[in-house]
């Protein structure tokens, strides 16, 4: 039995739309980064991942199994949805146990999963609040905790740091790292920081397609030589942004200073070739496969 | 073990104690006010066999459906008007002829005979006859292969369904001496319990055909509504496991309160009938046989389309259904029970006798209808199993994309 992830030339359609083309992908254990813009498919790629959708041709194996196998599949993954949420008048433990139950565990063990995830997720102290009355952090940590409910060999988290402040962003990214011990994470999100502090390999999806699989690194790699800085005078920003991709600004006394994507050396009088940061390089890769990205255009 | 924890999701619910409430005031306003000091046995009426009875009421009422053109029919249990065309209504014609002895003069004096009265259509009168009589010496099986044959030309469940005739046309008034019978039919065969059980059941039955859809409804769409089924669509469990687990729950504790109800009704008939001997066991007994059908049919149906549909269309459904089970009901309300009534009606304690003649129908309507929520349940368990699979997902009746809108 594989401990990995294949896709294999997957197409999937709602109706008669088609909403992933020829997906290809390899995930292998540790955390895995699925990079893309809102509408990019992504969480549909998840979805079929989990089982709770169904492809139209091409094969999906996880860790050997087939994703046909729905009832196996479930039993080896663990999911946290984009958009969910818990019964809001249960107690933070009473939901896990109940999802818990619905995993098959029995009651003494239940039991102790739950005190150990709770612990695991700093929500020991909260464990008697109902749902709704916890914050967005931790209904997330509380998801994660559900998803490891029955100790998955899969974990597949979409867009789980989405409207959470900078520090529970940050715990939450940490918690996903210590979870990706011995386990494939697969971890989608339109914010390039959730990837890069946490993952090595990624791919970056568009449109239903893959646009981009690797490391990190060659990511980065790729970018090498388009990204640059420069300092703009404020009345020409406005005019940059519609000629440049601008991926960062730091506003300076009576300049600014832009980081920028360009294929070839901007025309602009002090502008320097830089070391290209994630953020950069996925603007850069979006570029490069035709996608418009003039991100700073008004 | 996941039993008891949906069991307890269900008695936390509003819409839990919302059924709760209805259903315990419906009991202490019909059944518990009904019972206060002793049953009231009234004019009552019994069902005999009376061949010139059965005969002349058949007779006039098949006139006045001729006259109308509207037959009523009950086909499967459910009310249906059926209008004929011309060449069956002379048929009956043919039919009421032969009866009456009337040539085709006679017969238009007899039908002019008839009283017009109006049924909510203006330009649509209907008539109603009650004197016209049968020809001398007209032979019962005669009559009853007339009967027949017109409830086939109808397509069955009509008034002159051989079967029916007895009931529906044989009904005559008690004397005071039959009155004591019956008041002691019910003291001892019935035992008290055994009448009042009927009644119980009577009120019950209509309850539990409509109440429970709100309750299952809400429980199968709430995992939507609370954004939490691709958490539980992930888990490890079945499909089958997880929806029979929940319709259990379901039955389980919305026949709570009606076991509370028994027990009152049970302590209520010991303190009204003091020094009678009282079967302690029939009010626990029959209401369960009696009412656990409508029970599982009406929380069946309220998952099954709740989960293909949503609640809304589950209980816009079952409200129809209710309707017309009640309105079929209400034609026979002491015992004369169909064999596809979902709700059996007998709206008195006494009257035993017309209980048992249709026990057979009583027998067969609930397992049919148990039969029938069976089936429901095991539909509703592949709806959930091909949604939890990516299937049949966002299917509406109303609204935008509804099935109905598109089709239109």
């Amino acid at each position: 039995m594989g401990n990995n992830i294949i896709i294999r030339n997957m197409n999937k359609f709602y109706g008669k739309k088609q909403a992933l083309f020829d997906i290809d992908l390899t995930i292998e254990q540790g955390m895995f980064g699925l990079l893309g813009r809102n509408g990019a498919g992504k969480t549909t790629l998840m979805k079929t991942l989990a089982a709770l959708h169904r492809k139209k041709d091409g094969e999906v194996i996880i860790c050997g199994i087939p994703v046909e196998k729905a009832k196996k599949i479930r039993s080896m993954t663990g999911y946290l949805p984009q958009d969910f949420s818990m019964y809001p008048n249960m107690r933070t433990d009473e939901a896990l146990d109940y999802l818990g139950a619905l995993s098959g565990i029995p009651s003494k063990e239940r039991k102790q999963r739950v005190e150990s995830l709770l612990k695991k997720v700093n929500l020991t102290e909260h464990r008697r609040k109902k749902v709704k009355e916890l914050s967005g952090g931790m209904k997330r940590r509380l998801g994660i905790a559900q998803a490891l409910l029955h100790d998955p060999k899969v974990i597949i988290v979409d867009e789980p740091t989405a409207g959470l402040d900078p520090e529970e962003r940050i715990r939450f990214r940490n918690l996903l790292c210590e979870v990706a011990e011995n386990r494939i994470v697969i971890l989608s999100t339109h914010i390039v920081g959730d990837v890069e502090s946490t993952c090595e390999n990624i791919a970056i999806m568009d449109e239903g397609r893959i646009l981009w699989k690797g490391t990190v690194r060659e990511l980065l790699e790729n970018a090498r030589g388009h990204i640059y800085t420069a300092n703009i005078e404020k009345q020409y920003m406005s005019q940059i942004k519609k000629e440049y991709i601008v991926t960062g600004m730091v506003t300076q006394a009576d300049y600014t200073t832009v980081r920028l994507v360009s294929d070839a050396e901007p025309d602009l009088p002090n502008a320097v070739l830089t070391e290209p940061d994630l953020e950069g390089a996925y603007m850069y890769c979006l570029h490069s496969n035709g996608c418009n990205v003039k991100g700073g255009e008004e | 073990m996941l039993f008891r924890l949906e069991c307890k999701k269900i008695l936390r619910s509003a819409a839990f104690l919302i059924y709760c409430v209805i259903s315990v005031l419906f009991f202490a306003t019909n059944y518990y006010s009904d019972c206060k000091g002793g049953v009231y046995l009234g004019e009552g009426t019994k069902i005999v066999e009376d061949h010139d009875l059965i005969m002349h009421g058949a007779l006039n009422s098949l006139m006045g459906e001729y006259a109308s053109n509207k037959y009523v029919c009950y086909p499967f249990g459910y009310y249906k008007a059926v209008h004929l065309k011309d060449k069956d209504q002379q048929k009956i014609e043919g039919y009421l002829k032969e009866m009456t002895g009337t040539d085709d003069k006679q017969f238009e004096e007899l039908l002019a005979s008839g009283e017009k009265y109006y049924l909510g259509m203006p330009d649509k009168p209907e008539y109603g006859f009650g004197d016209i009589k049968m020809t001398d010496g007209f032979s019962y099986d005669r009559f009853l292969e007339i009967m027949a044959d017109t409830d086939d030309m109808l397509g069955g469940g009509s008034d002159y369904a051989p079967e029916s005739l007895t009931a529906l046309f044989s009904q005559v008034a008690m004397n005071e001496e039959e009155l004591e019978d019956e008041y002691k039919t019910f003291i001892e065969d019935d035992k008290v319990t055994g009448g009042l059980a009927r009644l119980f059941c009577d009120y019950n039955g209509i309850v539990l055909a409509i109440l429970p859809v709100f309750v299952a409804a809400w429980l199968t769409a709430n995992d939507r509504k609370r954004r939490m089924h691709e958490l539980i669509y992930t888990r490890d469990i079945s499909s089958a496991k997880l929806v029979l687990t929940r319709y259990a729950a379901l039955v389980s504790t919305m026949f709570i309160p009606i076991v509370l109800e028994m027990i009152i009704a049970l302590v209520q008939a010991v303190v009204e009938y003091k020094g009678e001997s009282l079967d302690m066991t029939v009010m626990f007994t029959l209401p369960t046989f009696w009412l656990l059908p409508n029970l599982l049919f009406t929380t069946a149906a309220g998952v099954l389309i709740t989960e293909v549909f949503s609640a809304p269309t589950a209980i816009f459904v079952q409200v129809i259904i209710w309707f017309k089970a009640t309105i079929n009901g209400s034609r026979m309300l002491s015992g004369q029970i169909g064999r596809f009534d979902l709700i059996c009606r007998h709206n008195s304690p006494v009257d035993r006798s017309t209980f048992l003649m249709n026990q057979d129908n009583f027998i067969f309507s609930r397992i049919f209808w148990t039969v029938i929520s069976l089936v429901l349940i095991a539909l509703a368990v592949y709806a959930y199993d091909a949604k939890r699979g990516g299937r049949f997902n966002d299917i509406r009746l109303f609204g935008k994309d509804g099935l109905l809108r598109r089709k239109a």
